[in-house]
């Protein structure tokens, strides 16, 4: 199939998955009403009014564009180090989301900013400061050895997560934060106001139009770092661009959702199986296919067991993990090196 | 006219282990070159070093009378590929695809292709004769078709000097003559060939002159027969020559020597 034809199906699709997220919750707003609003025929009573414009359609905008940027961090990761498992917190930023978001809880409860959390916040923070300090441990003289730098993430990663179960250890009046943390450590979308989501749409559209150009360099990558470089790609600043673009991307979604684990590695095997190889096509197709996957899946985890919510990540899992394996059994072919 | 490639007392080692001292040869236009010498003696890091991947530590290496490190790598990649021994691609990529990347040095920020980008794909994928391997996964290949494609990815390059990394290596006979053949045809093409070979036997099937690197013995540049002598190769590899190469050699070293002290003076 052509990209173009792809993309057309999965925009639809999109379009569908944040239909169905805005009229699904635990009160049913028919979407006749919704789409009679629209056409400026009926105006919505003030309690659908709020439940709409200020409780899910704002939650399944954050939910598409995690789900977005999650997958294109996915992406980007598992071309840079030429390996399928990598994932969006594959140099580490998990760990540093960790660490921030338990200070954060520990420390300054009340702390909020542009409707940011301080939890969103600090994850956030600790997930660049993170990958800043892992890219300057792998970089010896001038280059950066993908191995170097996957063990780095690895180890630091680790380190700032045990920190974190540190604090909350000496934290004995814990008892609550512990459970906002842990689910939010299985990731779960908050419902967030207008001006977070215009907030975290500015760096994702900005690292989306970045991995937009570097799409290409990640095909010529593929083939070795030395035969890029002997084409006159600087792989050194390639690099860095990739792993910058990702973290944000990364960052950007632990901001609004917390880890999310599986969407950032099964979605970019998805469009792969789909579109091939090429990142140039892959990149909108993982993008788009990210962006109402999460979508869909947050609105289950909300309606599945309404009234109580289950962090979207137990989904991620269960729907991804048996899919991921589906797929690995059916291409055995493509990851044989 | 200056030498195409010139080395002049090239330096290099990776941190203190040094690899290369005072290395001085050159490639003169037409000629057709093999690069031999034992393992670890550094020849790949010689063809790096002529691609202009890495920096001499003294010295420096010319292309056209001008250094390499005052070119662009961009500029140094539309005159110079180098294809290295192995190519390891982690996604099922066709081989049509891996060909078409060796247009990068060509293209613009957005990476459109144009239709000389387009007719040189076609070209080296027709001259190396891998047109029915196109649609094929890369990674499912066998080790001969895989050199036909790498030979491919070179020439889409199009450059004026072609290096290639032990382009023989793991070939059957039959695909061993066949690669040499498609050298042979690709210099006669005009397009010059700087090759790192293992085989011996091979060499005076395609090469005109012969670069024989190795810790143990000084720099050897000149004719197969000059070079490819069997106390010169005793001393370089630290072996008696393998024998079914000398006794195609004995019955010529007569006339080999003679020519040699010509070509010495």
């Amino acid at each position: 199939m052509r990209t173009g034809a792809i993309v057309a199906v999965l925009l639809l699709a999109l379009v569908c998955a944040i239909a169905v997220g805005v009229t699904c919750g635990a009160v049913r707003v028919p979407l006749r009403t919704i789409v009679a609003a629209l056409l400026h025929r009926h105006s919505l009573s003030p309690e659908d009014r709020i439940i709409l414009m200020e409780i899910r359609l704002p939650r399944v905008l954050a939910a598409a564009m995690v789900g977005a940027a999650l997958s294109a961090a996915g992406l980007l990761f598992q071309g840079l180090f030429r390996n399928p498992l990598a994932d969006p917190y594959v140099i580490g930023s998990s760990g540093g989301a960790v660490l921030g978001a338990t200070v954060a809880m520990a420390l300054l409860p009340q702390l909020t900013w542009l409707g940011f959390s301080a939890t969103a916040l600090l994850a956030f923070a600790g997930s660049v400061a993170t990958i800043a300090v892992v890219y300057s441990l792998a970089r010896v003289g001038g280059a950066t050895q993908a191995v170097t730098l996957l063990l780095a993430g690895f180890a630091v990663s680790s380190m700032l997560s045990y920190s974190s179960y540190f604090v909350e250890v000496l934290d004995r009046d814990y008892g609550l934060g512990l459970r906002i943390l842990a689910s939010w450590l299985h990731g779960s979308i908050e419902v967030p106001r207008w001006t977070q989501l215009g907030v975290a749409a500015a760096p994702f559209a900005a690292s989306l139009a970045g991995a937009t150009l570097l799409s290409r360099r990640l095909n010529t990558l593929a083939l070795g770092d030395e035969y890029a470089q002997q084409l006159g790609v600087r792989v050194e600043r390639v690099r860095i661009g990739i792993i910058l673009t990702g973290s944000l991307l990364a960052a950007v979604a632990v901001s609004l959702g917390g880890l999310i684990g599986f969407v950032g590695l099964i979605v970019p095997h998805f469009a792969r199986m789909v579109a091939g190889p090429d990142h140039v096509r892959l990149l909108p197709i993982t993008v788009l296919t990210g962006a109402a996957f999460l979508a869909l899946t947050d609105t289950l985890a909300r309606t599945l067991l309404a009234p109580t919510e289950l962090p979207v990540g137990i989904l991620t899992a269960f729907l991804g993990g048996p899919f991921f394996l589906y797929l690995l059994r059916r291409t055995k072919r493509g990851y044989a090196a | 006219m200056s030498s195409l490639l010139r080395f002049e007392g090239v330096s290099f080692g990776y941190g203190r282990r040094k690899v290369l001292a005072g290395v001085e040869f050159s490639i003169e236009p037409g000629a057709c070159t093999a690069l031999i010498g034992p393992n670890g003696g550094g020849k790949t890091t010689l063809l790096r070093l002529a691609a202009g991947l890495l920096r001499p530590s003294a010295g420096q290496v010319l292309y056209e009378g001008a250094t390499l490190h005052s070119r662009t790598r961009r500029d140094i990649a539309q005159r110079i590929a180098l294809v290295p021994q192995t190519l390891e691609i982690p996604f099922p990529f066709t081989v049509q695809q891996i060909v078409e990347q060796s247009r990068t040095p060509y293209l613009g920020l957005f990476g459109g292709f144009r239709d000389r980008d387009r007719s040189a794909v076609e070209r080296a994928v027709e001259f190396t004769g891998i047109g029915p391997l196109r649609h094929r996964i890369f990674n499912e290949l066998s080790g001969g078709e895989r050199q036909r494609v790498k030979i491919a990815l070179g020439l889409a390059q199009e450059p004026k000097l072609l290096l290639l990394d032990e382009p023989a290596q793991n070939l059957d006979f039959g695909r061993q003559m066949d690669l040499m053949h498609l050298i042979r045809q690709v210099h006669a093409q005009g397009v010059h060939v700087f090759a790192a070979m293992h085989d011996l036997a091979l060499i005076s099937d395609a090469f005109s002159s012969v670069v024989l690197l190795s810790p143990h013995e000084p720099l050897h540049v000149g004719s197969p027969e000059c070079v490819l002598q069997p106390e010169i190769l005793e001393r370089a590899f630290r072996r008696p020559a393998p024998l079914n190469f000398m006794e195609g050699f004995d019955r010529r070293s007569d006339l080999a020597r003679r020519l040699c002290a010509a070509e010495q003076k």
